[in-house]
């Protein structure tokens, strides 16, 4: 393992929290040179797999359970890109371990379909009931984001969890092919699933939101829209409006890649209390001009076209950290796992790249910290909703 | 300028119903609690919680209890929840917040929100009201309402779709046209309540011997189809007989245990075929199984088609003849062996073809005995035997003259037999007491449930059984002690080896003494020579027929043979 890929070693004796990571192109090889990173004091209660859908994942999740001890709960997904110490990372394979006395864990899974995920929220939430209760707890949840409506998940879970269980996440990837995404649960390997891991912890547990888009367009009625897709907007075909606003180049006006890079920056926001909500748009029904979206438009809404730059996501970033270290209550973090919206990370380009993690490990002084870059994130701290996009969600442990 | 937000909010909780969301409540109730950034929200009558987000349910069933105060604030565990309360027609919707009171704007929004979703559910309501009715009545216009099965309709409309389709490997569509044996007769013996019960308890056999993948309806009356897909041949018939089986146990309809049978006709389709076509065949393959008796399948052949045009042109060819009166008794003398004195006729029938002349039974019975026809045939020739008898009873010394007269098992099981017999002894003027009506012993035995009530209604009438071809073994004998019969017929096939045969003549002798030992009067059929009327005699048979004493004859030459007789008799007794 090279130096700049190393373990990190921010430790407290009761919680602690390692990341390992390797961008080497085999599976075996890449596993075992992140689980060297993972050694840490005790033996880890969870280890969070975020890998690149190129490993064979079946035989990674095999190789976690014959490399790590019994009663190491295991869960995972792909990405779209990962986050490790050494930064933004493309094509890797990343663990994020937490262990120590004062943590519990407990694992769980639901499976969905094509028509949604809320059920399978539910069933994955249900493993709260298996956890030895502490006084900080939250539910740590990878979906499939390819998958129904993705604010069903945080209903369905929520149904579980209620108010006094907060609940952070995101959907796994598939490096934008958007066709296909795996959950891992021990050494199972799923897809059109939710997989779920309790944590509770004797100390408290911080979670941040900020996506630092802005409205660029008036406000727009959502006239026509269901589910995932959005038909029209002041009684117009959503991708016109969309189209002769933005007046992009050429190519994304008809070609699916073009349009579905363009769109990761131009997300669509949804007039909310007190508040815009972003809804990442995730390709062009070109015929019919509509819009597609990872969660709903709602009907009826009052929407905006937005956009944002490299400024605009940096300020989000470090707010999102600050509001996660916040949450903490003056205890000094022991490790961070981001879920960065893919979208956000097409802002940059490969020079600029780093900035984002590279804030963040400086604003945390080097605590060790994992993320990946999502199609939707899991936040709810307050409210009954708490699905985001185009956001970076921090959840920090103390 | 920016319209308000929470304008935009209620638009979108109008937007959100949808007729096809089974969850809609629910979401709602998601939507409500999200719009306001509200951890709680649940909807609730008196009788507890319909829907409740954010809360375990035991402290969602605490808000229900203060429902009627509707307190502004409800202390919960993890804090302070501020509540919002609006009425949902019957029912509350209460939504809460840690954190924030509601404002004044977002207290109006929850009213217009709970109102906004009591029209919503209302006009769902109305909706699948509606959609209730119109499946409703398709259904019905598709099922059959007795046993709730796919009637006509439904039942070619799938088998279309199935011979449309590309049959998978060597699967091949099979159709099972399965009739219920003597249905009428258990409707008009029993009662059509006792038919339906019968109908329904076939249609839950028929179910429960499918696939669940297969298709089983009902065409009409006592007719049931089974639409299914097998690989092999073996395979449809095995389903066949397990239905056959299924069917066969008996059931108890009013305290009557009902025994009846199936039979099932097989065709195997082919894709593009027409449905009715394929249905045409089962239907041809059925008609074949029940003519091999009562429970039996039989697979259609092309070769049965022919047949069944046949049979078809014949029965229209019959009903024809007997409207137009070619159907004719013809009357075979009986003799008693010890004087050689006259006892009777047997009455035959007979067709006096408009262009082919006069036809023997064979060529036309067996035909009319594969349907209704047949009972018409009976029921004529009995009605001129009945005529003709009482007439040449009132020639001089011939009072005691018998008439026998075949009925078929159709005719046996004719739902209104009796009544119709007395008919015909009424206008005839004929004593019920010379008429014996030959039936075969398997039509005595085969059912004999349903036999014995309408031969109890034949003895009321005074009338007499004969059982004719008796023969095939002495085991039904038994089974004569229970009617009122009085003669028993020895087949002629017995009586044609009696004399090359020494087995026959013991059987014979043994049938014979036994009918004597239960007081029967025995006649010997098909008597054609000397040795023959010999032999039977001293076997200790009564009565003899055949070639020997006389051919069956039509009324005219009958008449004669008759007068001569009494004439020789009048002679013989002067001199």
């Amino acid at each position: 393992m090279s130096e700049s890929m190393g373990s990190s070693t921010t430790d407290s004796p009761r919680r602690w929290v390692r990341v390992g990571s390797s961008t080497l192109p085999d599976s075996q090889a890449a596993l075992a040179e992140a689980l060297q990173g993972i050694a840490g004091p005790t033996q880890p209660k969870l280890v969070v797999l975020l890998a690149s859908p190129h490993y064979d994942l079946a035989a990674v999740a095999a190789g976690l359970r014959d490399g790590l001890p019994d009663g190491t709960a295991v869960i995972g997904c792909t990405t779209s890109g990962e986050i490790a110490d050494a930064g933004s990372l493309r094509q890797s394979l990343v663990l994020w371990a937490l262990g120590g006395e004062g943590i519990s864990v407990a694992t769980g899974m639901g499976q969905g379909d094509g028509q949604g995920l809320r059920q399978a929220a539910t069933q994955a939430a249900y493993c709260l009931e298996r956890l030895p209760q502490r006084e900080h707890t939250v539910l740590l949840l990878l979906a499939d984001g390819l998958c129904g409506d993705q604010m069903d998940v945080v209903r369905g879970a929520y149904d579980v969890a209620s108010l006094d269980v907060p609940l952070v996440g995101g959907c796994a990837g598939d490096d934008l092919a958007m066709k296909r995404t795996s959950q891992i649960l021990g050494d199972r390997v799923l897809t059109q699933a939710v997989v779920a891991a309790a944590i509770s912890s004797e100390a408290p547990l911080g979670i941040g939101v900020s996506h630092g888009w802005k409205t660029a367009s008036p406000p727009m009625l959502v006239t026509g829209s269901k589910g995932n897709v959005l038909a029209s907007l002041d009684d117009r075909p959503a991708l016109d409006v969309y189209l002769e606003f933005f007046d992009p180049p050429e190519p994304v006006r008809h070609d699916a890649a073009a349009f579905a890079a363009f769109a990761a920056c131009h997300p669509i926001g949804v007039r909310r209390r007190d508040k815009i909500e972003m809804r990442h748009v995730s390709g062009a029904d070109f015929l019919n001009r509509q819009l597609l979206t990872v969660a709903e438009v709602p009907q009826g809404g009052l929407a905006f076209l937005t956009e944002g730059d490299v400024d605009s996501v940096l300020e989000a970033a470090e707010e999102s950290f600050k509001l996660a270290i916040g949450g903490l209550e003056g205890a000094p973090p022991v490790g961070l796992l981001l879920f960065d919206c893919v979208s956000r990370r097409s802002i940059f380009d490969a020079s600029n790249l780093h900035e984002e993690t590279d804030l963040i490990a400086a604003t945390s002084g080097g605590v060790p910290m994992a993320g990946f870059y999502t199609y939707g994130e899991i936040a709810r701290t307050k409210g009954a909703g708490g699905f985001h996009n185009q956001t970076l969600v921090t959840l920090a442990i103390s | 300028m920016e319209t308000s937000w929470s304008l935009h909010l209620l638009s979108e909780i109008l937007s959100a119903f949808s007729t096809d969301d089974p969850d809609n409540l629910r979401n709602a109730v998601n939507r409500v609690t999200e719009a306001v950034d509200a951890e709680v929200g649940a909807i609730f009558d008196r009788d507890g919680i319909t829907c409740c987000i954010g809360l375990s349910p035991r402290e969602g069933a605490r808000l229900v209890e203060l429902a009627d105060a509707r307190p502004a604030e409800v202390q919960i565990r993890s804090g302070t929840l501020h509540t919002c309360w609006a009425t949902i027609g019957k029912e509350q919707l209460v939504v809460g917040r840690l954190g924030d009171p509601f404002d004044v704007e977002e207290r109006s929004l929850l009213r217009a929100m709970a109102r906004s979703i009591e029209l919503s559910i209302g006009l769902l309501r109305a909706i699948s009201a509606e959609r209730h009715a119109r499946d409703e009545a398709h259904h019905d216009a598709t099922h059959d309402a007795l046993t709730g099965l796919p009637n006509r309709r439904l039942v070619l409309e799938g088998l279309n779709q199935a011979l449309a389709r590309e049959p998978q490997g060597q699967m091949q569509q099979v159709v099972l046209f399965i009739d219920i044996d003597r249905f009428k007769i258990v409707n008009d013996a029993h009662g059509h309540a006792a038919g339906d019960q019968l109908l329904i308890n076939v249609a839950r056999m028929l179910r429960e011997s499918v696939r669940e993948s297969d298709l089983v309806g009902r065409l009409s009356g006592d007719e049931f189809i089974v639409i299914s897909q097998t690989a092999t041949v073996g395979a449809a018939t095995d389903l066949a007989q397990r239905i056959i089986e299924a069917i066969r146990r008996p059931i108890v309809v009013a305290g009557t245990e009902l025994s009846h049978s199936a039979s099932i006709g097989i065709a195997f389709g082919e894709t593009g075929q027409e449905a009715h076509a394929l249905l045409e065949n089962a239907d041809i393959a059925m008609y074949q199984a029940k003519s091999r008796g009562r429970g039996h399948w039989a697979i259609f052949q092309e070769s049965m088609r022919a047949e069944a045009r046949e049979r078809l042109y014949l029965e229209g060819e019959l009903r024809h003849a007997i409207e137009n009166g070619e159907i004719e008794s013809f009357y075979q003398p009986i003799y008693r062996l010890s004087d050689r004195s006259l006892v009777g006729f047997e009455a035959l029938a007979r067709w006096r073809h408009r262009q082919l002349g006069l036809l023997p039974p064979s060529a036309f019975i067996p035909q009319a005995e594969a349907s209704e026809v047949i009972v018409h045939i009976d029921l004529e020739v009995l009605n001129q035997a009945a005529g003709a008898m009482a007439r040449w009873q009132r020639i001089d010394g011939l009072a005691d003259l018998r008439l026998s007269s075949n009925l078929s098992a159709r005719t046996l099981n004719e739902a209104r037999l009796q009544q119709r017999i007395a008919g015909i002894l009424d206008s005839s003027e004929l004593a019920p007491g010379s008429l014996y009506l030959e039936i075969t012993e398997t039509m005595l035995v085969d059912d004999i449930q349903s036999t014995t009530a309408t031969i109890n209604g034949l003895r009321d009438l005074g009338v007499r059984l004969a059982i004719d071809d008796f023969g095939t073994g002495y085991s039904s004998l038994l089974y004569l002690k229970r009617f009122p019969v009085g003669v028993l017929k020895i087949d002629h096939s017995f009586v044609d080896g009696l004399v090359t045969n020494p087995e026959d003549e013991m059987i014979a002798g043994a049938i014979i003494s036994l009918a004597k030992a239960l007081g029967l009067e025995v006649v010997a059929e098909g008597v054609e020579t000397e040795d023959q009327r010999r032999i039977v005699a001293r076997l200790g048979s009564d009565f003899g027929q055949g070639y020997l004493f006389g051919r069956p004859q039509g009324q005219k030459e009958t008449l004669r043979l008759i007068e001569d007789y009494a004439s020789s008799r009048r002679h013989h007794s002067h001199a």
